[in-house]
C-alpha cells in the first residue's frame, strides 16, 4: 500500500469536498473542488484508492501545489 | 590491381560499411531492444526506396579509417508513403556517432539537397558530441568547427522531424531543437552535456533521466512533442507527422480522402457542461469536430491549459489551438503561451490553416506569472498570431475575456469569428467587474442586480449585432461552418502558400 498525495494545480479556495474518509475512489474521480478564477477546478484522483486523510476544510485558502487529500493506493 | 579485382574490392568495401560498428556492438543493442541505424532507415522508408549518399565515407584521420564505416552518420534519400524525403541516421556503434570532418560534410550535403530540392529531413538522434581528440586544441577547433556558417541556420524551407533514440548530446540535440517536430523514446536522454561531464565540471552526481529524460521534456521543458516506448513507435510518429506536412513551404499540405466526422459529432453540444463554472475536456469537442481519427496532438503533457493539435477537416490539414478548461479552468499560463506560439509558427510556415476554439477566463495572473515573464510571453503569442498569413478561423465556445480575447483570435485577429449561442464575451469576469465598477461587495443587496446586468451585456448577440463576430452557430453546425469557410478562405492568389513571416523565428521552442 502506497500513499499518494492529491495536489491542487491552482491557488484558490476550497469550495467543496466531494469525498469522505475511507471512501473508495476510482482513477479520474473528483476529490475536491477548488474555486479559482470563478471556475470550479477539480482535484482528481490520479490512481484508484481509498481516502486516507483530508488535509483541508471547505473555505480554506490554498496555494498551487498544495496537497488536499491523501489516498491509500 | 587488375580490372577483374576491382569489383571485389568495391563489394568488400560496401560490406564493411554495411557492417557498421561490428556484430558485438550490434548484438548488444538488439538485446536491449534498440534498432540499429540502418534498420531505422529501412523502417522509415517505403521498402527498397533508400538511396544512400556516402556509403564508403570514413574518418579523415588515417588511424580511424578502418573503424569508421560511413563515419558514423548514415545519410541519403528515400520515400515515405511515396513522397521523397532525406535522412540523417546516427550510428552510435561507430565512435558514438561523434561529429567529425567527414560526417559534418555529409549532414551539410543532405541539408543543402533537401532545402534546394524541397524535401523534408528526418534526423535519427543518438550521438556523443564532438569527436575527440580531433576537436581538441585551437587547431582542432579551427579545423573541425565553424567552416559552414549555415550549419545551425534554420529558415523552415522544408519540414524537419527528429527522433531522440538514445544518448543525444552534440549535434543530435541541436538538430532536435532546430526541428519542427520531435519524438523521444522513453529511456533516451536529451541534454547539452553527458552526466559524466556534468559530474566532473560541477562535482555533482546526476542521474541521466533527471538531467534529460522524457519526463523532464514532457512536463517541464516542452522541448519534445511526443513520447513513445519503442524505436518502432518513434518511426511511426515521424511518418505520421510528415503525413500532415507539405514537402516544402512552397506548396500546400497533401489532402487526404475525407473520413467523415468523428464520434459524437451530432451530440457535440452535450459535451459542454450546463453550468458556466464547470470544467470539461476540450479534446472531446475537438475529436467530435475533426475528421475521424485525424488528431495528432503536440506537447500533450506540457502547458496543458491549451491543446495544440494537427487534424484534418474534410480531408484538409488544419492546426487547432484550443483552451482546455479541464486544467486551471483554461487560464493561459506562460507554458501554454510558448506552446501556442511554437505551434502557430509551425502551421504558418507550412501553409496549414488555423482553427482556434476559445473558452478561457483570461491569462493566469499573480506573482508566479509575472516571475515567469508572462507579459513578454503574451506578446510573443499575440505577435505570432498577427504575423500568420494562413487562414485563421475562430469559434468562441463559452467564454472569452480580456487580452486573451485578442490572443485567441477575437476581432480582426482571425479571418472569421463565430460563437456558440451561450458564449459570453467581456473584459473580465462579471463578479470581479461589479466590484471594480460599482464598488459593491458580494454580500451586499445591490451586488446581485448589478451582476445580472453585467451578465446580460456579455451575451454574444450584442457583439453579433455590431458585426464584431460574423456568426452565431449551434454547436452541431460548427463542423460544416468551418469546412465551408476553409473553402472560402483558400489562398487562391498564391495557390495555398502563405508569406512565412516567422520562418526564422523562434529557432527552437
Amino acid at each position: 500500500m502506497a500513499k499518494l498525495a492529491a495536489k491542487s494545480e491552482v491557488s484558490g479556495s476550497v469550495w467543496k469536498i466531494e469525498v469522505t474518509l475511507g471512501q473508495k475512489v476510482a482513477e479520474g474521480d473528483t476529490l475536491v473542488l477548488i474555486e479559482s478564477m470563478k471556475m470550479e477546478i477539480p482535484v482528481i484522483a490520479e490512481q484508484a484508492g481509498a481516502v486516507a486523510s483530508i488535509l483541508v476544510a471547505e473555505g480554506d485558502a490554498i496555494t498551487e501545489g498544495q496537497s488536499v487529500v491523501t489516498l491509500e493506493t | 590491381m587488375t580490372v577483374q579485382s576491382q569489383p571485389d574490392d568495391l563489394e568488400r568495401r560496401r560490406a564493411k560499411a554495411l557492417a557498421m560498428g561490428g556484430e558485438a556492438k550490434l548484438a548488444r543493442r538488439r538485446e536491449q531492444g534498440f534498432l540499429d541505424a540502418r534498420r531505422r532507415i529501412e523502417l522509415l522508408f517505403d521498402p527498397g526506396s533508400f538511396h544512400e549518399a556516402g556509403l564508403l565515407s570514413t574518418s579523415v584521420t588515417p588511424k580511424d579509417q578502418a573503424r569508421t564505416p560511413a563515419d558514423g552518420k548514415i545519410v541519403g534519400y528515400g520515400r515515405i508513403d511515396t513522397r521523397e524525403a532525406a535522412v540523417v541516421s546516427n550510428d552510435f556503434t561507430v565512435m558514438g556517432a561523434s561529429s567529425s570532418a567527414t560526417n559534418g560534410k555529409k549532414i551539410g550535403h543532405i541539408k543543402r539537397v533537401a532545402t534546394q530540392r524541397g524535401i523534408p529531413i528526418v534526423f535519427f538522434g543518438e550521438s556523443s558530441g564532438a569527436r575527440m581528440p580531433d576537436t581538441m586544441g585551437a587547431r582542432g577547433m579551427g579545423t573541425m568547427l565553424g567552416a559552414d556558417p549555415t550549419q545551425y541556420q534554420r529558415m523552415r524551407e522544408t519540414p524537419w522531424a527528429a527522433a531522440v533514440l538514445g544518448d543525444c548530446y552534440g549535434s543530435s540535440i541541436w538538430y532536435t531543437c532546430c526541428s519542427d517536430f520531435s519524438v523521444m523514446r522513453k529511456g533516451a536522454v536529451l541534454a547539452v552535456s553527458s552526466p559524466s561531464l556534468v559530474e566532473q565540471a560541477l562535482s555533482e552526481t546526476v542521474d541521466p533521466q533527471t538531467l534529460g529524460g522524457w519526463q523532464l521534456h514532457a512536463e517541464t521543458t516542452g522541448l519534445v512533442d511526443r513520447f513513445v516506448d519503442t524505436d518502432e513507435e518513434a518511426i511511426a510518429a515521424l511518418r505520421k507527422f510528415l503525413s500532415y506536412m507539405p514537402g516544402h513551404n512552397g506548396e500546400s499540405p497533401p489532402r487526404a480522402v475525407p473520413q467523415g466526422a468523428g464520434a459524437n459529432a451530432a451530440g457535440i453540444g452535450q459535451l459542454l457542461p450546463p453550468r458556466r463554472t464547470q470544467v470539461y475536456d476540450v479534446r472531446k469537442i475537438i475529436a467530435a469536430l475533426a475528421d475521424r481519427d485525424s488528431l495528432f496532438e503536440l506537447k500533450p503533457q506540457f502547458g496543458k491549459v491549451a491543446v495544440t493539435t494537427l487534424a484534418r477537416l474534410d480531408g484538409q490539414v488544419i492546426g487547432i489551438v484550443a483552451n482546455n478548461p479541464l486544467f486551471k479552468g483554461g487560464a493561459l499560463d506562460t507554458d501554454a503561451c510558448d506552446k501556442i506560439t511554437s505551434f502557430l509558427v509551425l502551421c504558418d510556415s507550412f501553409n496549414i490553416p488555423l482553427v482556434l476554439l476559445v473558452d478561457t477566463p483570461g491569462f493566469s495572473i499573480g506573482p508566479e506569472a509575472e516571475r515567469r515573464r508572462a507579459p513578454g510571453k503574451i506578446m510573443n503569442f499575440m505577435n505570432a498570431l498577427s504575423l500568420c498569413t494562413v487562414p485563421k478561423l475562430s469559434v468562441i465556445l463559452r467564454k472569452s475575456y480580456g487580452q486573451a480575447y485578442l490572443n485567441m483570435g477575437g476581432g480582426r485577429n482571425s479571418d472569421e469569428v463565430a460563437a456558440w449561442p451561450g458564449a459570453e464575451i467581456s473584459f473580465m469576469d462579471p463578479h470581479f467587474a461589479v466590484r471594480i465598477v460599482h464598488g459593491h461587495q458580494p454580500d451586499s443587496p445591490e451586488f446581485a442586480d448589478a451582476l445580472r446586468e453585467m451578465e446580460r451585456d456579455n451575451s454574444v448577440y450584442g457583439i453579433a449585432e455590431i458585426f464584431s463576430i460574423q456568426a452565431v452557430i449551434r454547436p452541431e453546425e460548427t463542423r460544416d461552418h468551418l469546412i465551408r469557410l476553409l473553402e472560402v478562405h483558400q489562398l487562391r492568389r498564391t495557390k495555398g502558400v502563405g508569406e512565412h513571416l516567422m520562418r526564422a523565428w523562434p529557432t527552437s521552442f
